[in-house]
């Protein structure tokens, strides 16, 4: 029989990014400081910490000490997440612009399919942009219909670990934690190029509402 | 009784439930529909006091006192005006209470209830109006500013329930309990009233609105972490549209990696079957009783099955080599006709040293005698030395064969 310390482990160990969302059981596990702590060894035997995101909801592994073939990796994988970028915010901006409540999309945010497919086939605006994300290679979408592209755009997803489906007969999705630390990696990189995204997007619309 | 007053107000409240169509859809969409509803509705609606218009070319609109008791009755969360004026009404409360004090002092007994009964109405309609306006706050907060629909029209809304509340509390503090206890002295009705009844509202009220006040600071956090959220993913988009070659810097060159883009990949395999386990046996065989036998002729064999030429060459170097033996067989034939001795097939095999298998030769053998015409046959004399299987009857072993003339 594995303990829950054993299954935490070995979700961490396992890449996993641990969420309230994606495994309750395991987040209020890590939640408490005793059982961090003795979890902590564990990893360093492996080369790995226990590293959450600045608020602390998100755990992951992340490595302890970095030599040249973990910088390797992380090379890779860093390339890897600066792609997706703009798929992913092109995406996220989608799904708040068709869910109408001008809420983001965060960690526990439903987003029901059924709901979404209807209001981007009856905004053409909506489904020109669906097409077009559909395309970037992260998702890789090769249908023409809405409903194909939409489809393969949350399953990709949903593989990925952004997006957790808590019943799979049913097309309703919940973001995970993994889209917070999306956020948190965009705000990294705005304050360490200094590219002021925000003051930017502000102008942008206060221009837009003078116009 | 008034009867007068009575009757009037009898009559408007008919005429209300009477033109309620009117009214209802003037209190939902702001203005009356003047196309809709008759001429002399109108009017003796607009001499009640219920309808009015504000400028001589504008359209009717309820009252405000109408739409103060629908919106107070219908609890409608449209409604987001906050009474926080307490200095008049508490001013009023004062005064009244000195009338009635003065009253019971000249012993007016008939006067003074009079007195009595209108204190008591504005006592009870500040506290209801205290209840009410918290209420409100909370609706609005319970819903969090659903009625409008952008997050900076939902901060602009919190920015001015928050501002309400700080004017409520300030109102509230205007209530001083030492003067109304002064004034109150020691009358039973007026400490019931102004001290007992405003001290209760007012203790619950300032921990409602503390409360409020909370939740609001809560809420304002969350709107701006929104609005915050949106404008950075906006302002990627327009910066990566004006500057389509911008790629982040790669930090996990630098010397001090991030925390955030040190994450490790998965590094578990699934672990293999130990078959030496005792224990473990059970499910393995289980696992083996379930494994199904495909037998479908995978892709690769179909070639087998195509349609292929077949080489002649080949064929005729098997007959060479079968040639060989039988030229053999007819020279041992001609040997026993050209000396007339008897010997044995194995005998001539060895004496002639013929490279072909003992077993191979005597069927050859007997295959050639066989073969010769019937007529032929009779200028031989064939005997197969052997012996009956020992075992299955009917069987005969042959071990040599012995050819001579007849």
């Amino acid at each position: 029989m594995m303990t829950e310390q054993g299954r935490v482990l070995t979700q961490l160990l396992s890449g996993q990014f641990i969420c309230q969302i994606t495994d309750e059981a395991s987040w209020r596990f890590l939640k408490n400081n005793a059982n961090r702590n003795a979890i902590e060894p564990h990893l360093a035997l492996l080369n790995r910490a226990l590293s959450t995101t600045a608020e602390g909801d998100v755990f992951f592994a992340s490595y302890d000490s970095i030599n040249d073939s973990e910088r390797k990796h992380l090379g890779a994988q860093f390339q890897e997440i600066s792609s997706n970028l703009r798929p992913l915010v092109d995406w996220l901006l989608l799904v708040q612009q068709a869910q109408g409540n001008d809420i983001p999309i965060g960690m526990g945010s439903p987003i029901r399919l059924t709901e979404l497919q209807s209001t981007i086939e009856d905004t053409p605006a909506f489904t020109e942009q669906l097409e077009k994300l559909s395309r970037y290679r992260l998702f890789g979408s090769a249908s023409t219909q809405t409903d194909g592209q939409l489809k393969q755009v949350f399953k990709r997803l949903h593989d990925l670990g952004y997006l957790a489906k808590p019943n799979p007969e049913k097309p309703i999705y919940i973001a995970t934690g993994k889209i917070d630390y999306l956020y948190e990696v965009l705000r990294f990189i705005d304050e360490t190029e200094s590219l002021s995204l925000t003051e930017q997007a502000e102008a942008a619309t206060s221009q837009g509402s003078l116009l | 009784m008034n009867q007068n007053l009575y009757q009037s107000g009898v009559s408007l409240l008919n005429a209300l439930s009477r033109h309620s169509d009117v009214i209802m859809r003037a209190y939902l969409v702001g203005s009356v529909d003047e196309k809709a509803a008759g001429p002399k509705v109108l009017e003796s609606l607009q001499q009640l006091g219920v309808l009015w218009r504000p400028e001589p070319d504008a359209e009717l609109r309820l009252k405000s006192v109408v739409r103060n008791l629908l919106e107070g009755s219908l609890q409608d969360e449209r409604n987001r005006q906050i009474d926080t004026n307490m200095g008049s009404a508490l001013a009023a409360i004062k005064t009244l209470s000195q009338h009635y004090k003065e009253a019971l002092h000249h012993n007016r007994f008939v006067e003074s209830q009079g007195h009595l009964g209108d204190l008591r109405q504005h006592v009870y309609a500040l506290t209801e109006s205290l209840a009410n306006n918290v209420r409100l706050l909370f609706s609005r907060i319970n819903n969090e500013f659903g009625y409008v629909a952008s997050v900076d029209a939902k901060i602009r809304e919190n920015e001015l329930a928050q501002s309400q509340v700080s004017e409520l509390l300030n109102q509230i503090e205007l209530i001083r309990f030492d003067e109304l206890g002064e004034l109150a002295g020691n009358n039973r009705e007026l400490r019931h009233l102004l001290v007992v009844m405003l001290q209760q509202s007012f203790t619950k009220v300032t921990k409602e609105l503390s409360a409020v006040q909370a939740r609001l600071i809560e809420l304002i956090g969350r709107f701006r972490e929104f609005r915050g959220r949106t404008r950075l993913l906006k302002g990627f988009v327009l910066h990566t549209d004006q500057n389509p070659q911008f790629s982040p810097r790669d930090y996990t060159a630098g010397s001090s990696i991030p925390s955030l883009f040190t994450c490790a990949p998965g590094l578990l395999e699934p672990a293999s079957v130990d078959v030496n386990r005792v224990e473990h046996e059970p499910l393995l065989q289980d696992l083996v009783a379930h494994i199904r036998k495909v037998n479908r002729v995978a892709v690769n064999d179909k070639h087998d099955r195509a349609a292929s030429s077949i080489d002649i060459s080949q064929v005729a170097a098997i007959e060479i080599d079968d040639s060989q033996l039988r030229k053999a067989v007819e020279a041992y034939f001609c040997y026993v006709i050209d000396t007339g001795e008897r010997i044995t097939a194995l005998q001539y095999l060895q004496w002639q040293q013929l490279d072909f298998d003992a077993e191979v030769w005597l069927y050859q053998v007997i295959g050639g005698y066989q073969s010769l015409d019937p007529v032929d046959q009779q200028f031989f004399a064939i005997e197969a030395t052997g012996e009956a299987h020992p075992q299955f009857s009917g069987n005969y072993l042959i071990h040599d064969i012995e050819l001579g003339l007849q």
